[in-house]
């Protein structure tokens, strides 16, 4: 499945609904769907936030494929910005530590098995791929 | 659609899905937060780093003045996302 949605936070409830019918269709169980929600909204505001000044909309594909789901979100027309770079978070420190922000792209490290970036043609690409397990579907 | 109610003065309600288009009504509530309050997960069914991001500045602000956020009834998903943050060191979660 692929949709177009408007570069700005007030797009999360269609991107929610598009989700929600993903999953759906995929026979996807709460544990699987949970992650994808947080996927896609964290990979979605992270490039809205970041506004690598393309144009006004984002694509998302959600796929069932060979027992696992891909994600990606493509932005187009923009200059390169690899968020799977982003810097580690050390969740061992403490409260006085701990910087506000940052948690998004850790949050969905630890929910996917594998995040890519790619850049071509001024469209950059982001996918994860999270493995299905038997408690997933 | 989230909703936040403030049962009393210690004690904030949180409801349905936190994502990032709603936490700024979530940080108008808990800037009025000026002492230990309760926040209770119990009808709350997703949050993302957004959510997390205003509790705990929240928890920093309060714990300058010796104070803290208690959060309860937390769902399993959410309860691994706050494992996953470091955030079950920072939260007294019950």
């Amino acid at each position: 499945m692929e949709r177009e949605f408007n570069r700005n936070l007030a797009a999360l409830n269609e991107v929610f609904l598009f989700v929600d019918e993903f999953i759906a269709a995929a026979g996807l169980k709460e544990d699987a769907a949970f992650s994808v929600r947080l996927a896609v909204e964290e990979l979605f505001t992270n490039l809205v936030r970041h506004n690598c000044g393309g144009r006004d909309h984002i694509t998302i594909e959600l796929e069932r494929d060979a027992g696992q789901l891909v994600i990606r979100l493509k932005d187009f027309d923009v200059e390169p910005f690899d968020i799977t770079k982003a810097s580690p978070v050390d969740v061992r420190q403490s409260l006085e530590e701990r910087r506000i922000g940052g948690l998004g792209i850790h949050l969905v490290r630890s929910i996917v098995d594998k995040l890519t970036y790619e850049y071509e043609n001024r469209t950059l690409c982001v996918t994860a791929k999270k493995k299905l397990e038997g408690k997933d579907v | 659609m989230f909703e936040i109610s403030r049962e009393e003065n210690d004690h904030v309600l949180l409801s349905g899905r936190l994502d990032a288009s709603q936490v700024a009504k979530l940080k108008s509530v808990l800037d009025t937060v000026t002492q230990s309050c309760v926040v209770d997960f119990k009808t709350l069914e997703y949050i993302s780093s957004a959510g997390l991001g205003v509790l705990l500045a929240t928890q920093k602000r309060l714990r300058d003045s010796g104070y803290g956020l208690k959060l309860v009834n937390l769902n399993k998903h959410i309860r691994n996302i706050f494992a996953v943050a470091g955030f079950d060191f920072i939260f007294d979660i019950e």
